[in-house]
């Protein structure tokens, strides 16, 4: 037999190696609305920070900021921001998507 | 190498045996957990432990499906692993078992063969052997209990080989040698370590370090799946060759060798040739020579290494025969003969279109009696003759 | 802007992880609150732990793909019946090797209280050096949410669904924190994603518990797809389950309970029911037999707490 495959796994079994670039899902692309946050009202509590799932607030000093790489848009930042300075926008508003 | 002291010559049973041969090796983490009728290794190990005579982790695990799951996790964390157990659980830890050579985890299991569920039956029988026969293991099975001890070193050997990586099965007859006490030769420790001290001199297997970014068990998918595959069989296949090594370096240090593979005996001028494994060997052997003596030109093959096949020297050693007789303890199913029976056939090709008779026999604790072997030689030397055979022979049923 | 210095929430704090372990987009649904465990328990606890999981809701993130893999924690993956007696080959031989280790077995209640529920009882009974965190999403939730043994009474499930002949499961769930504290394990709490602090605080007593023993952390982690609940409600859904007393916060140290978090003035459990559709077929009596259900758990536990003290 003539092996033409070149080898994906460098080792005999089954080991994954972080060391080399992460995996990672353009989940960007999944919301339908996006969080937008009142700089202006929010004390940056962290609390959207805190319980956005994908941990995807950018914590910008004195306040938050998400980041649209990953968010997924499921808009619990904006129903847990006890101040109610997030509001979730769907994406048609916006050219960048 | 140095031939090693004689060692101490105590009068053990087949369990006790197993528990030396682990002990001397001094694996990192052991599970026990009871089982008729290897419930004695478990015991014998623990009792070694307490004893201080090593340091093994023992995990008294609360099932055999933990026992098989415990021992591969410390072995991809990078220890030496022991374990052991018989038909219901190993069969309760067939899922563990598969990942244990998915894994590619050098653990070692001394099984002591008894019947697999279905019928109830707390007695021996090889049908444990043959449902472990897809699971990626190397299987070997041994004879009496001096060669249980001396396997399951040669085990610790072959398994951590960094050329093999594999899990290794050492199988012996439940009931006949687990509770059998017999005089075995217990080598000391040093020439055990010494027989294991080449592994040290190999590369380090990848393992678990934590806080590494390595991590283990990663999916395969499609082409990644297909290489593991690949690279899985081609160390079962590499294994048979090292056997062979392991096995006569073995013998230049400790005095004792077993053929590696299979064991040739009286084959070389031999018309028709006996097949058999585990201790009905032994009274394979006393009856090939009073046969012989008789004058039928009648051989033995041992059948040790079960998995991987032993082909090429199977092939080697029948070849050229007149007729062959496979005596087997246990039932191939969906094919209605006798399992070794099944795949001696398949080298048809490479030996020829020969007479092949399927014995089945000694099944639940029924002995292969000399009579019984007697008759499978006297129909075995007819059929080279050319007379008319009957395949498959279910001996007990006939009586 | 607001007046005053700005100050972040204290939960920041028990962060000893700076560094984000994952990669920023994996394959959880949005609002998962298992999303927010899995990213949570490794800034608490710190990135130097070996983590062992098995299928389920948590392998497509955990688990490697070929060399590629979502995150850079050291995991192991195993068998749903080989988690917690795999940990306990870990914790053993780092043990012997002298390795001070923290192994965190992480799976769903469909390990943990079914087909994995006798390897978590013997590595409990034995008092292995293991955390075992179990987040229940009440269900098989990744294989198309069929119902497990800790789906709550009157549960839709895929396979215990609502018709003619059916409505929804039959039986009550399993008692998990309460059996694996019955086992003697030295750390048992409950926790959920509306109380991140106390959720911390049961991570780092872990921790610090498991050089002792077995430690078990169950967390109430709701499954937006399962139990149809709208996508920005996870987290209001975790703190119903508290405010009910469906899910009350406790932790039992060395056999000594307390509630960690006591609701004043609990909340019928309808207030939960109707945040999720899981639980819509369900008419007064059968709302009624699952009040009672969260009654006479309280009661227990509460009792179990008053007899600690």
């Amino acid at each position: 037999m003539v092996i033409k495959h070149k080898f994906i796994l460098k080792t005999e079994n089954a080991w994954s190696d972080a060391s080399e670039p992460l995996l990672c899902m353009d989940t960007g692309s999944w919301r339908t609305a996006r969080p937008v946050l009142d700089k202006e009202k929010c004390n940056y509590c962290g609390l959207c920070a805190l319980y956005c799932p994908p941990q995807c607030m950018k914590d910008m000093g004195d306040y938050y900021e998400v980041d649209l790489a990953y968010c997924k848009g499921c808009g619990v930042c904006a129903k847990e921001c006890p101040r109610d300075v997030i509001s979730m926008v769907p994406e048609g508003e916006f050219t960048d998507g | 190498m140095a031939k090693a002291q004689k060692g101490q010559v105590r009068v053990i049973t087949g369990n006790a045996a197993a528990a030396y041969g682990a002990m001397l090796c001094r694996p990192d983490v052991a599970t026990s957990y009871p089982i008729t009728p290897m419930s004695e290794v478990a015991e014998q190990l623990s009792a070694f432990r307490a004893d201080g005579l090593v340091d093994t982790e023992m995990v008294e695990v609360e099932g055999e499906n933990s026992a098989m799951n415990v021992v591969t996790a410390a072995s991809m964390a990078g220890g030496r692993v022991f374990t052991a157990t018989s038909s219901w659980g190993l069969v309760f830890m067939y899922d563990a078992v598969q990942q244990a050579s998915g894994f590619r985890a050098p653990v070692v299991m001394a099984i002591a063969n008894r019947e697999t569920p279905g019928i109830l039956a707390v007695s021996g029988g090889q049908q444990d052997i043959i449902s472990m026969r897809d699971t990626g293991w190397i299987q070997i099975i041994v004879e009496d209990c001096q060669e249980i001890l001396d396997s399951v070193i040669m085990a610790f050997r072959l398994a951590e080989d960094f050329d093999i990586q594999l899990p290794v099965m050492v199988n012996y007859d439940g009931f006949y040698l687990s509770y059998l006490a017999t005089a075995v030769e217990i080598p000391e420790r040093e020439d055990a370590a010494r027989f294991l001290a080449p592994l040290k001199q190999q590369p380090e297997r990848p393992k678990l370090v934590p806080g590494e970014p390595l991590s283990c068990g990663t999916h395969g998918i499609e082409m990644g799946f297909m290489e593991l595959r690949y690279k899985h069989c081609a160390a079962l296949e590499r294994a048979t060759t090292k056997l062979d090594e392991i096995d006569k370096e073995f013998g230049e240090i400790f005095g004792r060798s077993y053929g590696g593979q299979i064991e040739e005996y009286r084959t070389e001028d031999a018309e028709i040739v006996l097949v058999t494994s585990g201790s009905a060997t032994g009274t394979a052997r006393t009856v090939v020579d009073a046969k012989r003596a008789e004058g039928i030109k009648v051989g033995l093959v041992k059948l040790r290494l079960f998995r991987p096949f032993p082909r090429k020297r199977l092939a080697e050693a029948l070849k050229g025969k007149k007729a062959i007789g496979v005596i087997d303890r246990s039932v191939g199913f969906g094919w209605n003969c006798g399992p070794m029976y099944m795949e001696i056939r398949a080298l048809t090709p490479e030996i020829g279109i020969i007479p092949m008779l399927s014995y089945i026999d000694g099944l639940a604790n029924l002995d292969i009696t000399i009579p019984h072997i007697e008759r499978v030689i006297d129909e075995v030397s007819a059929a080279a003759q050319g007379k008319p055979y009957q395949e498959v022979t279910w001996i007990p049923m006939e009586e | 802007m607001v007046e005053g210095t700005k100050k972040r929430n204290k939960i920041f704090d028990y962060f000893r992880e700076k560094e984000e372990l994952y990669a920023g987009g994996v394959a959880w649904c949005p609002g998962c609150t298992l999303e927010l465990t899995a990213r949570f328990v490794p800034k608490v606890l710190g990135k130097d732990m070996v983590l062992v999981g098995c299928p389920g809701c948590s392998a497509p993130v955990f688990y490697g793909q070929n060399v590629g893999t979502w995150h850079r924690m050291t995991y192991y993956s195993c068998l749903m019946t080989g988690v917690p007696s795999s940990a306990t080959g870990l914790a053993r031989y780092y043990k012997k090797i002298g390795k001070d280790v923290t192994i965190v077995c992480f799976t769903g209640d469909g390990c943990a209280a079914d087909i994995g529920f006798q390897p978590l009882s013997g590595a409990a009974e034995r008092n292995e050096n293991i955390i075992y965190i179990c987040y229940d999403n009440e269900g098989y939730m990744n294989t198309g949410y069929q119902r497990s043994s800790t789906t709550p009474l009157g549960a839709w499930t895929s396979t215990t669904p609502v018709g003619v002949a059916g409505k929804g499961k039959p039986t009550p769930s399993k008692n998990m924190p309460l059996i694996m504290a019955m086992h003697g394990a030295v750390y048992v709490a409950t926790a959920t994603l509306s109380h991140l602090e106390d959720f911390a605080k049961k991570l780092l007593k872990a921790k610090e518990k498991k050089d002792e023993g077995f430690a078990y952390i169950h967390v109430f982690a709701p499954c937006l797809m399962g139990w149809r609940i709208e996508a920005d409600s996870s987290i209001e859904v975790c703190r119903a389950a508290v405010r009910t007393n469906y899910f009350p916060l406790w932790e039992a140290e060395n056999g000594k309970f307390r509630l960690t978090h006591e609701v004043a003035s609990p909340k019928p459990v309808t207030e939960l029911t109707k945040l999720m559709r899981k639980f819509s077929h369900l008419k007064e009596d059968g709302l009624a037999e699952l009040q009672k259900v969260a009654d006479e758990r309280y009661a227990l536990i509460k009792s179990l707490c008053d007899a600690s003290k």
